[in-house]
């Protein structure tokens, strides 16, 4: 029995965005302009008609803005009255006059803002929602809401129970697609929904105490392949997204769907559930066309959306529910140590790779299948730092998650001529040879031995010179330890005389963006049952290696973070590598040697070092 | 040298979406041109939609439906 749930949300956006630049061409910004509120307010009709059209109920979010059209609030009690649809409030749509004269600003971005006018819009958007419609409401949102904003919240109304609270993955690469002007810089945070930690809002929550107070809902479901590389405004459940991406031919586009089934798919790594949110704001559905794309196609990619979501009702296989009926749903069932996991394939490119997605309270990480499973991203949330951002604060904009491994950002396996990239693999080598799994392109399963979920990959065979091999990985995560254990094994091979190096190994660094940032004060240290070795990182390429290791550890007092790899094996050696400045990463690796068949086991452990 | 407008539907900038940078262009009515202000590309409503075109085939599964899961 597997549920999948479905939510869809409109907001009446007054002013939004991409209407109000159209509009503007060639005259001054006017707020008031009566095409774009009449254009805005009309398309948010049919929305919730395409909706209800297909018997789904909805989350009409009201906007700021729209507490102050009758007509607006009238759709709202009606639609409520009528189809049982939920209203909310957003934080998206601030801007209109009445804001302008109120807080004198045009910021848009409620993370933004200074902490004390973070507090005070919440006050004046709460209590208007509370003057038009005689209550406060459940859920909330905006494209991103950091703990110190959620927690004001919780504090003062404490009825909020569910809140769109990240996008996923919109960080440098969503801002590069902009041109560099779209400042939605929040990448590493959960592809569906958490309970997230009262310390950032990014980490799910470890236990009740940690707990914030509501369900977190990222905004839209994406690609996790296709974001991962790519904007995350152009591959996710938002039709006019993928207009955007121009994933479409004859004005048909499949591409929905199989992102929809997908997401269904999740079902079966996650215990019976899986979910669906859409949101377009009303500023995609310009009459003027967007995205290359006339009205006509807008309107027909949204229609053909809302109709899948509808036929999938109809046949049992999805339940529409509102923000607040979720959140009560997904708390009912989910012990805070249960994990999210994803076995993901690519729908898109036609290349048939997979990535394994995996978060839970202590790290949110992925493995690339295309790179013999290499560990693309890694992101430690036993850290839980605190790290408020927007006007007064250390990280301004930079509202991202930092990781240790991103691949993309920080190079991977392949860099140029120099240096070392951002990775976590195995290195097998031979009399002098040596392969990366990186190389190895293979294909992986997914299965549960109790509360361990267990990511085998299939064999992948190793050519050396005199000798080959068919090398396993598989990946064991016992729920609830923070702790990813590693099985190298050999379980094949053409020469059983040979003495084979598996060489398991992470380098990496630390940051939120692709540029670099001082590894300073980094410590690396070895502890072996004879001997230990320690640095502090200075950029001086040193190197260290001990026999007999029982933990390789690194310290990054940057990000707060304990990193360690360990063995259950005597017979292993392990070793640490500084980096220099045109290689700013750091190394720890376990090595062991094995004639003919073996293994090397080693678990790799993310804990908050303070 | 005409005033630059928002041409039909705002074609982005093709070159620049090869390189994924959403790039609204400006439309030259006397020369009937689009032109890009970051990246020098200049072209008609034709080699715009072409480019388009080419720009669609790395999504190789675009007209796929897949549901095996």
């Amino acid at each position: 029995m597997s549920d999948f749930y479905v939510t869809i949300i409109h907001r009446p956006e007054m002013v939004p965005e991409y209407i109000q630049k159209e509009a503007e061409q060639g005259k001054k910004e006017d707020l008031t302009r009566s095409e774009v509120l009449r254009e805005s307010l009309n398309i948010f009709r049919t929305q919730q008609q395409a909706a209800h059209d297909n018997g789904l109920r909805t989350t009409i979010q009201m906007t700021y803005a729209s507490l102050f059209n009758e007509e607006a609030t009238a759709i709202a009690k009606d639609h409520h009255e009528k189809y049982g649809d939920e209203i909310g409030s957003t934080f998206l749509g601030l801007q209109c006059q009445e804001f302008r004269e109120k807080f004198k600003s045009k910021e848009l971005a409620i993370w933004l803002f200074p902490i004390d006018a973070k507090r005070r819009i919440v006050d004046e958007v709460f209590g208007k929602f509370y003057e038009v419609f005689g209550f406060h409401p459940t859920s909330t949102g905006s494209y991103y809401m950091d703990a110190e904003l959620v927690n004001y919240i919780k504090e003062r109304y404490p009825m909020v129970k569910v809140a769109v609270a990240t996008c996923w993955e919109e960080g440098p690469k969503a801002y590069w697609n902009a041109n560099n002007s779209w400042y939605t810089l929040m990448d590493g945070g959960p592809w569906n929904p958490w309970i997230p930690s009262k310390r950032n809002i990014h980490c799910p929550a470890s236990d009740k105490e940690d707990d914030i107070g509501i369900v977190a809902i990222p905004h839209l479901s994406r690609d996790l392949l296709a974001v991962f590389d790519g904007p995350g405004s152009y591959y996710g459940t938002h039709p006019q997204n993928i207009l955007r991406g121009m994933v479409y031919e004859d004005r048909e586009s499949p591409y929905f769907k199989n992102i929809v089934d997908q997401y269904r798919s999740m079902a079966k790594y996650n215990r019976g559930y899986s979910y669906n949110m859409m949101f377009v704001g009303p500023g995609w559905m310009s009459k003027k066309g967007r995205w290359e794309a006339d009205y006509d196609f807008l309107l027909k990619s949204y229609s053909d959306g809302m109709a899948y979501y509808g036929q999938l009702k109809k046949e049992g296989k999805a339940i529409d529910v509102t923000m607040s009926e979720f959140a009560d749903i997904y708390r009912r069932d989910r012990p805070y140590t249960r994990p999210e996991c994803t076995l993901w394939k690519d729908i898109l490119y036609g290349s048939n790779r997979q990535q394994f997605w995996y978060v839970d309270p202590w790290m949110r990480f992925c493995l690339d299948m295309n790179q013999g499973g290499a560990m693309i991203d890694l992101r430690p949330y036993a850290a839980k730092l605190i790290r408020p951002c927007g006007v007064g604060t250390k990280a301004m904009q930079d509202a991202s998650y930092p990781f240790l491994v991103q691949s993309l950002y920080r190079a991977g396996f392949f860099t140029h001529y120099a240096g070392e990239g951002a990775v976590k693999s195995c290195k097998l080598s031979c009399e002098g040879e040596e392969v990366d799994l990186c190389t190895c392109r293979t294909t992986a399963s997914f299965s549960e031995d109790g509360d361990t979920r267990v990511v085998t990959l299939d064999p992948v065979t190793i050519e050396f010179s005199e000798r080959s091999i068919q090398m396993q990985s598989i990946f064991r995560l016992a729920e609830g330890t923070g702790e990813v254990k590693i099985v190298r094994r050999i379980i094949d091979t053409t020469d059983p005389q040979a003495e084979i190096a598996i060489d398991e190994y992470i380098t990496a660094c630390y940051g939120t963006t692709e540029y670099p940032e001082d590894l300073t004060g980094v410590q690396l240290s070895l502890k072996g049952t004879d001997k230990s070795e320690a640095i502090d990182y200075a950029y001086q390429c040193r190197e260290a290696a001990v026999e007999r290791v029982r933990l390789a550890e690194v310290l990054v007092p940057q990000v707060d973070t304990r990193l360690t790899m360990r063995t259950d094996t005597d017979d292993a050696a392990g070793y640490f590598r500084e980096g220099f400045a045109f290689s700013p990463m750091y190394t720890i690796g376990i090595k062991r040697k094995v004639k003919g068949k073996g293994e090397l086991r080693t678990w790799l452990k993310i804990e908050k070092a303070s | 040298m005409a005033q630059g407008r928002k041409g039909r539907l705002n074609y982005r900038c093709p070159r620049c979406l090869m390189r994924e940078i959403d790039m609204d262009m400006l439309y030259d009515k006397d020369k009937d041109e689009y032109y890009c202000l970051r990246c020098s590309f200049t072209g008609s409503e034709q080699e715009v939609l072409r480019l388009n075109a080419q720009f669609r085939e790395k999504y190789r599964d675009r007209m796929k439906r897949i549901t095996d899961f």
